[in-house]
């Protein structure tokens, strides 16, 4: 499906210039975050996966919360010109997903606690007898708290009451003291979900076409699916600088019109 | 009213919450591997399909609450008071108390009623859960108080922390006993004038009760409002009967900062109340184990404590009256 391939490569395109674009009003923001996760949300959002008002979206992290914006202004879930709101004062378009965030079941701004939301989903779903897919968003940092792993060991232990449970994992090495491998390593990542009972895939993160073929592929067994996207924190954008703090970036004027440009070009 | 030693029964919590089970098919139970300890083998066995056991594993099993309970089930999550509130603050506040969602948190061993020392006794559960916005807080002092704080909680639309004494429970009121979850009641007096209000709930009220008889067995005329409803406080009461009072005294069986001691000292300020205020329970320390006779003794929840805490603040002067010891028959209970 090379069309179908083409056309969420460009989407993920549209997500990192919209994203950029918002964070450049500020000069400041999680934008690492949707440069990293761009093929991602494209291929969750615009590849037919989630599936609005049926399946269950939860986003862990609530700092990726502009790529969803970002994808959402995309693909008809929200009206493009509120991207501007991004992060204002007053704004619902929060710059860490709130209460007050549109578009999703659950968003977590304290870290690590989207999966078992996500479970409860799943469990609800499955009490009564409803056919939604429960999918959670998650960011490699953040499985640094122990309760992603508490959630991990319920979900395989209750497989036959979790539905179809999809756990996409952002791979991005990045934290806010720098890159997670340098903190706490996860690694192996693929063998911890594996040893938790979970279905495991591994695919480059950047790759829409990897990504639609993991996403597409269903358990035999009933497991939860794993699927872990490894990904570059500046989402292989080549105007950045690598030493730029990716978890929470702040661009000056020349790297703004610099992304922006490079981001424009991508897309012409 | 009954007169202590007050006869006991067992599991009224687990019966009455398999009752709203029964009668409300979107309520559901999880627990944190202490199933028989918190009542809830009763639940579990009639209805295992809507029991969870989510293991030793609090922080998620309050965000799996918090899933259900967005996808519209009613959800009681019980433990023990310290694991319940200490564990998973975050997820407590993050996961049901911001987004206001229907749970019901269940802690068991409140303050010094368990033998298992600081790590298992809740003495500041009450505070953590009446900082978090939303959050309702009931401590029901006897079985009768239980049945009807589960019925209430279950139609109560929201966040809710009911800390319960685990064992063997009293029977203290009538079956007609006026409870709801906006109201505290006068146990005691209430005339137009009294020496000393006292305010307690849970496991303070059979001390309280004592305290009071025996006070005005030596001749003052005192007050026992119980409050069971700790968040939102029933000021209008509180305040009401502190002002016919020369004296107030809370009793707690948590420490003295944050819970109901603080909780009546902020209500009778923000009234502009000049009564004298003594507040009765954990003076800001850890405890240790014990028995819960010798705990509530040393530390000072005791009834004869609270009858020194009146006697002094009125400066009655020596002797305090002696509040009796009460035999107690073997599955009745009695105020330490």
């Amino acid at each position: 499906m090379p069309a179908a391939t083409d056309s969420l490569a460009r989407l993920a395109a549209r997500i990192r210039l919209n994203a950029a674009r918002m964070v450049a009003i500020e000069g400041f923001g999680y934008l690492g975050q949707a440069l990293s996760s761009a093929e991602i949300f494209a291929t969750l959002f615009g590849g037919g996966c989630v599936r609005p008002g049926q399946d269950r979206f939860v986003l862990s992290p609530g700092h990726y919360v502009i790529a969803l914006y970002a994808v959402a202004a995309e693909v008809g879930l929200l009206d493009a010109r509120r991207l501007n709101e991004y992060g204002r004062n007053g704004s619902s378009l929060e710059a860490i997903g709130t209460e007050r965030t549109p578009l999703v079941d659950l968003v977590c701004g304290s870290l690590a606690q989207g999966l078992s939301g996500a479970i409860g989903f799943a469990l609800a779903a499955h009490l009564r007898g409803e056919a939604r897919d429960t999918y959670v968003f998650i960011s490699d940092g953040e499985m640094e708290e122990g309760q992603t792993w508490e959630a991990a060991m319920f979900a395989a232990h209750h497989r036959r009451r979790m539905g179809r449970l999809v756990a996409v994992i952002d791979a991005n090495d990045s934290q806010v003291d720098g890159p997670v491998s340098s903190v706490t390593t996860l690694e192996p990542l693929a063998d911890k979900w594996r040893a938790f009972g979970w279905r495991v895939a591994e695919v480059d993160g950047h790759d829409v076409r990897a990504l639609s073929t993991a996403l597409a592929s269903r358990s035999a067994d009933a497991e939860p699916f794993a699927l872990i996207a490894r990904t570059e924190i500046l989402g292989r954008t080549r105007s950045l600088p690598r030493t730029l703090d990716g978890h929470f970036l702040r661009l000056d004027e020349a790297q703004q019109r610099a992304l922006i440009a490079e981001l424009e070009s991508a897309l012409a | 009213m009954r007169e202590p030693p007050y006869p006991t029964v067992l599991k009224p919590y687990g019966e009455a919450l398999l009752e709203e089970a029964r009668r409300r098919p979107e309520l559901l139970c999880l627990g944190a591997d202490l199933t028989r300890q918190t009542e809830t083998d009763i639940f579990r066995d009639a209805l295992p399909e809507r029991f969870f056991n989510a293991g030793m594993a609090e922080a998620n099993m309050i965000g799996i609450a918090g899933g259900l309970a967005r996808a519209g089930h009613t959800v009681f999550v019980n433990t023990f008071g310290v694991f319940c509130t200490r564990r998973c603050y975050d997820q407590i506040a993050m996961a049901i108390a911001y987004p206001a969602l229907n749970v019901k948190l269940i802690g068991f061993m409140p303050g010094l009623s368990s033998p298992g020392g600081p790590s298992h006794q809740a003495i500041e559960d009450v505070a953590l859960m009446r900082s978090l916005p939303n959050m309702l807080i009931v401590e029901p002092s006897d079985a009768i108080e239980i049945r009807q704080a589960v019925a209430a909680l279950a139609a109560h639309r929201g966040p809710a922390y009911m800390r319960l004494k685990r064992g063997e429970i009293p029977v203290i009121h009538e079956h007609d006993h006026p409870f709801d979850l906006q109201h505290a009641q006068l146990l005691v007096g209430g005339r137009a004038r009294s020496d000393a209000c006292l305010v307690a709930a849970g496991m303070m009220i059979p001390p309280a009760l004592a305290a009071a008889r025996t006070l005005s067995e030596h001749g003052l005329a005192v007050t026992v409002v119980n409050s069971p409803v700790i968040k939102p406080l029933d000021a209008a009461t509180i305040v009401s009967a502190a002002r016919a009072s020369r004296l107030v005294v809370t009793a707690e069986n948590h420490t003295v900062v944050g819970g109901l001691g603080s909780a009546v000292a902020e209500a009778l300020a923000q009234h502009a109340l000049a009564v004298p205020l003594v507040r009765v329970g954990i003076a800001d320390v850890f405890a240790e184990s014990g028995s819960r006779e010798f705990l509530f003794t040393r530390y000072g929840l005791d009834t004869q404590n609270i009858v020194r805490a009146v006697w002094s603040a009125l400066g009655r002067g020596q002797p305090v009256p002696r509040a009796p010891v009460l035999e107690t028959p073997p599955g009745a209970y009695a105020p330490v």
